[in-house]
Formats: C-alpha cells, sequence, structure tokens
C-alpha cells in the first residue's frame, strides 16, 4: 500500500500497518490454520432448555470418534465467582454431567476428518433426555415456586444487591414529582463475523499444549487451560491468529476452549473446533437483557433530587470466567447516574439464573442499559413537565467546573465538559430547525422526532476498579518489549490482542513518537503467549490506554540508549542529540537507527564505555490512577415514524465524543461508527427471544439481522479532546462508547416523534410491531 | 456420493472427484487451500464468502461443487492482478474501509462488480450495492467512502 502521510506520530491520521494482508486475502484466521493431522470437531448440544441427562447412545462404528463428560473428567470446572459471600455460583463441565441447563449446551464431542464427517456422527447418536419444566424467563425462574436450576441454591439468583445512598427520605420530600417507569431490553449477541474456534496440539518436541483460539486474551486463557487440566503455564502456548471480531464475546474462557484443549492433550492429537452461525447464535455468550423499574424524583425545573432503580438481568445458566454473571447488574448498579448530577440514589439489583445461554461481556457491557434506562426516564420526565429534554439534561449533567467529580457511587470522573458536547449536538444537529419541521409537518404524514443521550464510559479500569468487584483475575497493567534489530527496525511484543481496532498502527504511533521511527518500519507482535511478557488482551477499551502506556514507556527507555550510543558514534553528548525520521541528529550530521542498532548487536566495541550491548527494552504500565479514565459523548438523531405501518427512518445522527488525546482520528471516528451501527443493532434490529419451552427464536441471520449498509446511517462525528490526567499522553479508551447511546437516543427520538399519540416505546429492540402496539395502548389511555 | 467434476478455478483448470454435498466454499478452502474466501454464516446471508462464478458474484458457501462443471471460479487470490481491484484495495486502505479483515474479501468481490455495473454510484447506490454482505465492524461508513473513491480512480485510471 502506498503511505504518504509525514506525521506519524500521536494524533497523525495514519494508514493501517495490518491492512496489506487482510486487503491481499492473506490475514490467517483459525479455520484458514493448518496442522498436519488435525481432525475436525463437531459437538453435540442439547435440544432441550432443561432436562436430566441420561445415556447417550454412540454407534458402535463411533465409539472412538465420540467423548463424553466421562471422557474428559481429568478437566476441572469452570467456576467464575465473585468474592461476595452471598454470590451462588455454577460449576460449568467441559461437557456436560447428568443435567442440562440451556438448549446449545455441549452434551459430547464428536471427531473426524471433515466437520462434515463430525456433524453425520453427531447425528448419529441419540441422547435419553428427561425434561425438566424450562426456566425460560426471569419472572419464572423468580416465582416463588420455581424449580431450582442449580440444585443447591437457595433460589434462582446469582446475586442480589442494594444500595442506598445520600438522603433519599429527603429527596422524596422535596419532589414535585416521582416519575415510575418500567423499560427493558432484548436479549441478544455480539455476533462477530468470524465465529468463535479453537485448535489444540500437543507440540511433542517443546512439551508444549499449543492452543490457538480466536481469543481476546491468550494469556489470560493460557493461564485457565493450564488450572483447568493441571499443566504447567510452561508447557502451555496461547496463540490468537487474525481474530474476525470479538466484541466481548471472545474474552471469556469457554467450555469449547476447555474441551478442545483438554481432548487434544488426552488423544494426543490436533483437534479444532469451528463455530457455526447457528451455535454462535445460541451458545456464544448472550448480552444486554435487563429490566428495569425506575423512579426519579425532581422539581418543577426538572432538576433531578433523587434516582431509585430496580435492576434485573437476565445473567443465563452459568457464570462466565471471569466476569461472573453479576457483571451486567454490578456494573449498571455502579454507572446508572452517568454523567448526570444525582444527590441521593438507591439501586438493588438481581442477577438472575435462567435456562438460557450465559450472558458475557459485549461492547458497552452495562453501560448501554444503564445509558438507556436513565436517558429514557431524563426524555419522560421533560414530556412529564413540558419541558425540552435537551433543556432538562443540560440542568442535569456535571458541570466542567465540578471535575474530577467524585460520583454518588464513588466513580472518579477525571475530566471533559459534558454540558459542552451536549451543546455541540444540539447545535449540530439544528435542533431549532428540527422543531419548526416538527410544528409544519411533513408532506408525506410521517411524524418526526429528536432525541438525545449522553454517557460517560469508565475506559482502561486499573487495578482498583477489579478489586472492587471482587474477580478472579486483576486486569490492572499492561506490557511492552520494544526490540531494535540489527537493522534498525522495530518489533513491539505487547500482550494486548488486534481483531480490527488498529493497534497494529497506532501502537506504532506511540513509538515514532518515542523513537522517531517510520510506523512502516515498526511491527506489532501481539496475541501470543511465548512472544510478549504476560498481558490481559483487549476488551475493556483499555489496549490502546494501557498498552499504549507501555509501549511509550519502553520506547521512551529505549530512545535514551539510542540517544546514548548514537551521540557516542557522532561523538557528542546525548543531551546534544534528537531523534526523527529513524535517525539521531546533531545539528550538523547524524547517524541511523540501523547503524546504532547494529553496534549494540553486532558491535558491541562501538559503544561508549559502560553501555551495555542489546536493545531490548521491557515494560510495564499502570496508569497514574487506576479508577479509570473516563470517555463521554452526546448522541443525538432525528427518527421519522410511518404511524400507519410502524416503518422507522434514522433521517440524521450526530455523535460529539470525547475520547481524550485522540492518537490517531482516522481509527477513532471509524471506532465510534461501528459502535453506533451495534447500537442501532440493539436499539432497533437485533433480538434472541425464548418461548415457554426456553427454545432460542432466532439461530440464523435470516431471523436474527445485524444491521446492513442500507440500515446505518451516515453518522456525523465532532470532537473534543480532554486530556485525561491520569494516563500517558492523556489517552482514554474509546472502543465500546459508540454502542453505548444508540438506544437510548434512538427511543427518545421515537418517542418525541408519537408524543401526540401518546405512545411510549419503553422496550428494545423497537421493531415496527412494537411501534404500532405503542402507539395502540396509547389510544387507548392517552397521557 | 462422490463425482467427477472440472472447472476452472482463478484460470487453472481443475480436475476433481468430491462429494456431491460439498459446497464450493469448502472446495476452495479445503482442497485449493484458498482461504481468502472466508465464511460467515454458510447460509447465504452475511456475502463474506463470496466469488465470482463466470464472471458474476455468488455465495461461495451455498454453491454445490459438483454443480459447477464447466463454470470459471474467480476468488480474491485470482484478482491479485486486475488492475480495477488494486484500485479498489487502495481506496479501501485511503479510506479505513476495514477493521477485522474478515468480511473484506467478500466486500472487495461485491465492490469491484458493483463498480463495473454502476461506475459513478451515489452513495445510496453504494449502500444498496452492498447491502448483500454484513460487516460488524465498521458501521459501513469507511467502506462506502472508500467505494466512493473507488468509483472516482477508477474513471480517473
Amino acid at each position: 500500500m502506498n503511505h504518504s502521510d509525514t506525521k506519524q506520530g500521536i494524533g497523525a491520521a495514519v494508514k493501517r500497518n495490518e491492512d496489506e494482508r487482510l486487503l491481499n486475502g492473506q490475514g490467517t484466521y483459525l479455520a484458514d490454520l493448518e496442522i498436519p493431522g488435525t481432525l475436525e470437531a463437531a459437538f453435540i448440544r442439547s435440544p432441550v432448555a432443561h432436562a436430566r441427562l441420561g445415556a447417550v447412545k454412540v454407534p458402535s462404528e463411533y465409539s472412538h470418534h465420540v467423548f463424553l463428560a466421562a471422557d474428559l473428567d481429568f478437566a476441572h470446572p469452570i467456576v467464575a465467582a465473585t468474592d461476595d459471600p452471598q454470590f451462588q455460583s455454577t460449576k460449568q463441565f467441559a461437557l456436560a454431567k447428568d443435567k442440562v441447563r440451556f438448549v446449545g449446551e455441549m452434551i459430547a464431542v464428536c471427531i473426524a476428518p471433515t466437520r462434515a464427517q463430525a456433524e453425520d456422527i453427531a447425528q448419529s447418536c441419540e441422547l435419553e433426555l428427561d425434561e425438566l419444566p424450562a426456566l425460560w424467563d426471569m419472572d419464572v425462574a423468580t416465582a416463588p415456586d420455581a424449580p431450582l436450576i442449580h440444585e443447591h441454591w437457595r433460589d434462582n439468583v446469582y446475586l442480589k444487591t442494594d444500595v442506598s445512598l445520600g438522603d433519599l427520605e429527603r429527596a422524596r420530600k422535596d419532589a414535585t414529582i416521582s416519575l415510575s417507569k418500567s423499560l427493558s431490553m432484548g436479549r441478544h449477541g455480539a455476533v462477530p463475523l468470524e465465529c468463535r474456534g479453537v485448535l489444540a496440539h500437543r507440540d511433542r518436541r517443546l512439551n508444549e499444549l499449543t492452543v490457538y483460539s480466536s481469543t481476546q486474551f491468550p494469556h489470560v486463557l493460557r493461564t485457565c487451560i493450564s488450572r483447568a487440566i493441571d499443566l504447567p503455564e510452561s508447557q502451555v502456548r496461547v496463540i490468537a491468529p487474525d481474530v474476525g471480531g470479538g466484541f466481548g464475546a471472545k474474552g471469556n474462557f469457554s467450555p469449547e476452549e476447555l474441551t478442545i484443549a483438554a481432548l487434544a492433550m488426552k488423544l494426543d492429537q490436533p483437534i479444532r473446533w469451528i463455530e457455526d452461525r447457528r451455535e454462535n447464535l445460541i451458545a456464544s455468550p448472550h448480552a444486554r437483557e435487563h429490566r428495569y423499574d425506575v423512579t426519579v424524583h425532581a422539581n418543577n425545573d426538572g432538576l433531578i433530587l433523587g434516582l431509585e432503580a430496580m435492576i434485573r438481568v437476565d445473567a443465563g445458566a452459568y457464570s462466565v470466567w471471569p466476569w461472573t454473571a453479576a457483571m451486567e447488574a454490578g456494573m449498571v448498579v455502579g454507572i446508572l447516574p452517568g454523567p448526570y448530577h444525582v444527590p441521593a440514589y438507591a439501586a438493588k439489583s438481581q442477577s438472575i439464573c435462567t435456562n438460557k445461554t450465559p450472558m458475557g461481556p459485549y461492547r458497552g457491557v452495562g453501560r448501554t442499559g444503564a445509558c438507556f434506562a436513565m436517558d429514557v426516564m431524563i426524555d419522560a420526565l421533560a414530556r412529564e413537565l413540558h419541558l425540552d429534554p435537551a433543556d432538562v439534561r443540560l440542568l442535569n449533567l456535571i458541570k466542567p467546573e465540578d471535575m474530577p467529580y467524585q460520583s454518588i457511587t464513588g466513580k472518579q470522573y477525571d475530566s471533559g465538559d459534558y454540558p459542552e458536547a451536549a451543546r455541540q449536538a444540539l447545535a449540530a444537529i439544528d435542533i431549532d430547525a428540527i422543531r419548526s419541521r416538527q410544528a409544519t409537518g411533513e408532506k408525506d404524514d410521517r411524524l418526526i422526532g429528536f432525541g438525545m443521550s449522553c454517557y460517560t464510559e469508565q475506559t482502561a479500569h486499573g487495578t482498583a476498579e477489579w478489586v472492587s468487584r471482587g474477580l478472579p483475575v486483576v486486569f490492572g497493567y499492561e506490557p511492552a518489549l520494544a526490540r531494535l534489530t540489527p537493522d534498525g527496525k522495530l518489533i513491539l511484543h505487547v500482550g494486548i490482542q488486534n481483531h480490527g481496532q488498529g493497534l497494529e498502527t497506532t501502537l506504532a504511533q506511540v513509538a515514532n513518537e518515542e523513537l522517531g521511527i517510520a510506523v512502516a518500519d515498526v511491527v506489532v507482535r501481539h496475541g501470543d503467549s511465548s512472544v510478549s511478557p504476560y498481558g490481559m488482551g483487549t476488551f475493556g477499551s483499555r489496549s490502546m490506554t494501557m498498552a499504549g502506556g507501555a509501549v511509550s514507556v519502553a520506547c521512551g527507555q529505549l530512545a535514551d540508549k539510542v540517544k546514548r550510543i548514537g551521540a557516542h558514534l557522532l561523538q557528542t553528548t546525548a543531551d546534544a542529540v534528537t531523534l526523527s525520521d529513524g535517525r539521531v541528529h546533531t545539528e550538523t550530521a547524524s547517524v541511523a537507527l540501523n547503524e546504532v542498532a547494529e553496534a549494540a548487536t553486532l558491535h558491541p566495541e562501538r559503544l561508549p564505555e559502560g553501555e551495555e550491548p542489546g536493545l531490548d527494552i521491557s515494560a510495564v504500565y499502570e496508569p497514574k490512577r487506576s479508577t479509570g479514565a473516563f470517555s463521554y459523548a452526546t448522541h443525538a438523531c432525528v427518527m421519522a415514524v410511518d404511524p400507519g405501518t410502524g416503518e422507522m427512518e434514522i433521517l440524521d445522527y450526530v455523535v460529539v465524543h470525547d475520547c481524550g488525546r485522540m492518537v490517531n482520528p482516522m481509527i477513532v471516528e471509524a471506532q465510534v461508527v461501528g459502535g453506533v451501527a451495534q447500537g442501532l443493532g440493539t436499539a432497533l434490529y437485533e433480538e434472541i427471544p425464548y418461548d415457554n419451552n426456553g427454545q432460542p427464536l432466532s439461530s440464523t441471520f435470516l431471523d436474527y439481522m445485524i444491521p446492513g449498509c442500507a440500515e446505518v446511517p451516515d453518522v456525523r462525528m465532532l470532537h473534543i479532546e480532554t486530556p485525561s490526567p491520569h494516563t500517558k499522553y492523556g489517552i482514554k479508551g474509546l472502543g465500546e462508547g459508540g454502542a453505548i447511546s444508540p438506544p437510548a437516543a434512538v427511543v427518545n427520538a421515537l418517542n418525541d416523534a408519537l408524543k401526540s399519540l401518546g405512545a411510549d416505546i419503553t422496550q428494545t429492540p423497537v421493531t415496527p410491531l412494537r411501534v404500532l402496539e405503542a402507539i395502540e395502548s396509547g389510544a387507548v389511555s392517552p397521557l | 456420493m462422490k463425482q467427477s467434476v472440472s472447472l476452472t478455478v482463478n484460470g487453472r483448470p481443475v480436475e476433481t472427484t468430491v462429494e456431491s454435498r460439498l459446497s464450493l466454499a469448502d472446495f476452495l478452502r479445503l482442497e485449493l487451500r484458498l482461504t481468502a474466501t472466508h465464511l460467515g454464516c454458510e447460509h447465504g446471508v452475511c456475502g463474506a464468502c463470496t466469488v465470482l462464478i463466470d464472471g458474476e458474484p455468488a455465495r461461495s458457501c451455498i454453491a454445490l461443487t459438483v454443480s459447477l462443471g464447466g463454470a470459471q471460479i474467480t476468488t480474491l487470490e485470482g484478482l491479485a492482478d486486475d488492475p480495477a481491484m488494486q484500485i479498489i484495495k487502495q481506496a479501501f486502505h485511503d479510506k479505513h474501509g476495514l477493521q477485522c479483515g474478515f468480511c473484506t474479501p467478500g466486500m472487495l468481490i461485491s465492490t469491484r462488480d458493483l463498480l463495473k455495473r454502476t461506475p459513478k454510484p451515489s452513495a445510496d447506490a453504494v449502500r444498496e450495492g452492498l447491502s448483500g454482505n454484513l460487516c460488524r465492524c465498521t458501521g459501513y461508513q469507511g467502506i462506502v467512502r472508500a467505494v466512493l473513491k473507488a468509483a472516482e480512480d477508477l474513471a480517473a485510471a
């Protein structure tokens, strides 16, 4: 590819290093790997939601091709619990033992030279299942007489929490309005375009189990596999090859990974499983199914005095490692007040166990639901008080002079100007023009509405945050090993995993900033537990902040050494030289990086006295404060609705975004737009409903819709850059943010459009049918 | 049941005997090791597996190899020297039209076909024209910009 940019450091819109192989079809994903002798796996998965598992009848000719729980009894089950003593934990075995608890749970694994043959074998087996009542919904699972999904539990709730902060009694008393609503989000999937996959084989020479997985966290997965099958970590290597999107769904320790690793070890045989789309929709971790009962207490100006919420999350049948089944609800409780000043707050939460696919992390995690609940309430409050929702928001947004701000739940919002983002969004979308257009009416009789949503997003969570959650792992830091090769090029070995975020480019930009080396001369090696120091992987909008910080520290130290050696070669002192364009410069002379590198590696006799040979520097980075760097944004949109058909169209969509210092604005914009597209999926299209037998009703792309090219609008974007005081360069994370606000912004716009009909949409995804139902119930009992 | 079939893949004649159920995608990927063709859904919706069959874009995941006797198959690998494809790839690079890269080969092949049929498409026509190729990463904005730029660059070439 042709690179033409000259400035390449922090802030430059450098084109990506990783594009060339991907554009030439040379990306190598899990299914593209070639390990000689690999057998392909197909799982027999439970066809029912809840049953006692009897015998699995395997035709005798396949007895050496089919493996059951008993064959893998040496593998420890996956247990993900918080340190809260009230948390009721699950044991998820590699393959189901005695009982199945959701449609899609793995019962057996069949292996054959091709996946088609493995599926034939799976088809030939018979299952004995003694069905139990399916607890297919949160209300069903928490009914007083509900049977227990995990027999030793008190009830079907992983964890209940209850907090009360500030003077809520006074808020209730002082309020002139106390508005209550029930809101809900549909269940859906993360749906990366490349499904999950695992290939494990034992390297006999190294006596090492090599596990290729389409994972977001190779080192952490190595730890999991080593513990689960009692191998020393030195005998396990995890490699994530090219990964075709993750969005959270590949940042877990899955039973599929455990099964394939354990079976490859047991049989001393390379085995691969490639998830198909049906498995992906029914058995990859699910997301988003939250229900809220919220009350907001306010005065007549719309000033919020207090907030009360009951949050229920359908966490599915097992607790996903390491996040636990309480993650969603816990995050919602912590961030529900969002960017608004809330002086009194009470929240109860329940993370409920049902006979459904386990819920795991998905872009935005609890924040999308929290933002939806809070921002839909603010619009409802404004409607009730006959105020403009924009005014109510501006009244309640935390002011820049209050930064840093400690929220009522103890979150440390580090920096930013939240009202400015809202004002810029209102100006960009031209709110006055929308209001007058609404007053005029549309020629085609459609109704149009305006909606906005503001969020603040904790990113790059550090040690303090993870400790407070009581998880099995504290993801507080990130390493980098910077290695200058004798020819003067740089290899960065990092513990994160790049699956679309552009980190092979942006980390090189950090190296350019510190070392003056061209981005094209930097190779970023990631996704392999054997090539970098122990790292935590890519999730939680952390990699640019954390790994970027580590690369900066390592390259900074490397730069010092390069300057010392370069100065010696130029017969001057280190403080008299600078680094740029791949050279060490004095005012009159220069020496190239390869000459410096050659001296440090191949010709130590050329080094200054006392200088150690070698140009490998390893560094670890933690932000100065570990309470997170808070990105924020306002999303504003205009929707048109046909009240006769319920059909909707997005007429305009604006994002005003602040992720601190931008390393690469081109990549920032694309990450935000990609997030918005997924958020619009949550808002309008994506849902995996279950029937009352616990059967998932959308298991193909014919009935599960992800937004296509014609569904996503051209997003207009404006940036504010408020550096975080806690992080290197002031970077804040941004990977997830785009997906947080769209459901709230869209629902607010629809409710604004349908105001005259008294319709009140409270549920995502908003389908045309749900619009018509809202119109109908609005007409029956107008507000 | 196995059947023999003769077809042309990227200009090279191929004679083979395959299971009648073997999809073209699996044949290309497993037998010929042409792995630029990706499988995103295996039921003909996502478009990641798009290849050219006799010059027309088609879903290789739902095309059966044995039904393609005499057909000319072209994958992304076979378009490495195609001048139009080189311009399209450069435009995808310049306009950040890809993130994880998994949908990209199918997206490039559909783009080439779209621009052949509609050399100067509007943004809406691009969105309509690529609506059979799903991307989960980009939100399509970079892709649309890339296709519009490719159209300009092809016109200038």
